[in-house]
């Protein structure tokens, strides 16, 4: 067996223009469900009647399905549905729609328990805190659990993003031509799969590792302020299975300021 | 200044607070103690409002009602007036130690920044913190972090400060700094109600001590009166154990 590389080239540079589409539908799912998110997991916090159960089922059934599933479904059901109450064929909107209202939708089911149980993480105690220097509930909660609530989310978003990117090259079912469906296309000619299939693998490994990259530089900004103790770095290693490694910077102690501050006292 | 009368509270069937009149004067230096369960911690979290009373009476900072169904405009007038000092500091761990201490002041008092700066800073010196400012709260030891709470309080000049155990998580080598802090304060003539299980403090600083046991004030007085001459034996027993454990 010997691989096609003068085909593999081609598809590299056939593809390249499944990488926006792709990406579109990762940013759109994810500036749509973030603050969706957000909002569902107050909902579901605060025990908002009616809207909290409601939410609830969702997330168990967007969670409880496979993705696939819900694809069929809402490409299916969404364009006779359109055509009932607009009228139109709805067979003339881009697929890439579709595409935006099912990962947008499982994304904000996944959101919705990223926040909620990163705002469950904040001790109660803050929010006392904020009370007995005379804040309201509201700046409180703005200021000083929102922040920290957001550092403990950062990570699993990162998760939430990188299945999103994954997820998205399902997409070519509704026949949206991302860089999965540009690849199997060009295979579908002389049967290349195999090559067609490792431009793809490559393709989705630097969207993921510039994501994942993206994501630890907004982690170390967010959590300056539990840095001094554990400073992580970047693990650059793209196949290593080690942790990232983990270097302690020694918090100043110095005994000298110790006993300044006593003799103040 | 500050007046409780009759304060119940209940959590589901078991009633925490079965009746409680307190009194706090300008100047007092009061300090709760009692065997855990008593009460002592439900007792402040009601008074500052961070629970709400089932029943009984407030007079405070010009506010006078029913504990039960204070305005949102009264709860707020009580916040703004009273400091509280945490058992595990609950320091804002998003901010530095110099902010933790302008937060209330800028937000909540609408203090212009540069003024709650010079305010949290001599705050901060006298708690010996002032070396600290650009500190978070995970890189301070639990007495540096007690006195940064303390500084947060004080900052906002309230007319009484409660202290709920201030210094049952720290290490015992901390404890002292902590004392110290709090010692000085009460010699500066501030307000202060304090539940502790340091008696020496209690005996020598508060000039007033209250013992609690089951939801009920079982005896108050002068700090003589109550370590010297208990009157009621539940109170004796109390001192016995306590003392005896030294």
């Amino acid at each position: 067996m010997s691989l096609d590389t003068n085909f593999m080239a081609q598809v590299f540079k056939t593809a390249i223009a499944g990488v926006p589409v792709t990406l579109q539908i990762v940013l759109v799912a994810l500036i749509l469900s973030l603050p969706i998110g957000f909002i569902f997991a107050l909902v579901r916090i605060y025990r908002v009647k009616i809207l909290s159960p409601i939410i609830r089922l969702y997330v168990s059934f967007v969670r409880g399905t496979p993705l696939i599933a819900q694809i069929l479904i809402i490409y299916s059901a969404f364009p006779s549905f359109l055509a009932t109450i607009i009228g139109k064929s709805a067979f003339s909107i881009d697929p890439i729609n579709y595409a935006y209202i099912v990962f947008t939708l499982n994304s904000i089911a996944t959101l919705t328990e990223v926040f909620r149980s990163a705002l469950q993480t904040v001790d109660k105690g803050q929010l006392e805190a904020g009370l007995m220097v005379g804040m309201a509930p509201r700046q409180t909660f703005v200021r000083v659990i929102l922040p920290q609530a957001l550092v403990s989310a950062l990570p699993n978003i990162t998760n939430a993003t990188l299945y999103l990117i994954k997820n998205s090259s399902l997409a070519f079912i509704m026949s949206v031509k991302d860089i999965t469906a540009i690849a199997k296309t060009q295979a579908a000619f002389s049967y290349n799969f195999l090559e067609a299939y490792l431009v793809v693998w490559v393709y989705y490994l630097i969207i993921a590792y510039a994501a994942e990259l993206l994501f630890w530089f907004l982690e170390r900004y967010f959590s300056r302020f539990q840095r001094t103790t554990t400073a992580k770095s970047f693990n650059w290693h793209l196949f290593s299975f080690k942790q990232p490694t983990t270097t302690v910077q020694a918090v100043q102690y110095d005994p000298k300021k110790e006993l300044v501050n006593h003799a103040h006292n | 200044m500050l007046t409780i009368k009759n304060l119940t509270k209940s959590y589901g069937p078991q009633q925490i607070l079965k009746g409680i009149d307190f009194q706090v004067n300008q100047g007092d230096v009061i300090t709760l103690i009692g065997p855990s369960g008593s009460g002592k911690t439900t007792l402040l979290r009601t008074i500052t409002t961070l629970e709400k009373g089932d029943g009984g009476t407030i007079d405070f900072a010009g506010v006078q009602g029913e504990l039960a169904h204070l305005s949102k405009n009264d709860i707020r007038t009580i916040r703004q007036n009273v400091g509280f000092v945490f058992q595990n500091y609950n320091l804002f761990n998003n901010k530095t130690t110099l902010q933790n201490v302008t937060e209330g002041l800028v937000v909540a008092h609408k203090i212009p920044k540069a003024q709650a700066k010079t305010i949290a800073l001599a705050a901060l010196k006298k708690v010996g913190m002032a070396d600290y400012v650009d500190h978070y709260p995970s890189q301070l030891s639990g007495g540096q972090a007690q006195r940064v709470g303390i500084a947060r309080a004080i900052a906002l000049k309230p007319q009484v400060i409660f202290f709920d155990e201030p210094t049952s998580a720290l290490d015992p080598e901390l404890v002292g700094e902590v004392l110290k802090v709090m010692r000085q304060l009460a010699e500066e003539g501030a307000t202060m109600v304090v539940i502790t299980h340091q008696m020496n403090f209690a005996r020598n600083v508060a000039n007033k001590v209250v013992f609690m046991a089951d939801g009920q004030v079982v005896e108050a007085g002068s700090p003589t009166d109550i370590f010297d001459h208990p009157q009621v034996p539940r109170t004796q027993q109390f001192l016995a154990e306590i003392l005896s454990n030294v």
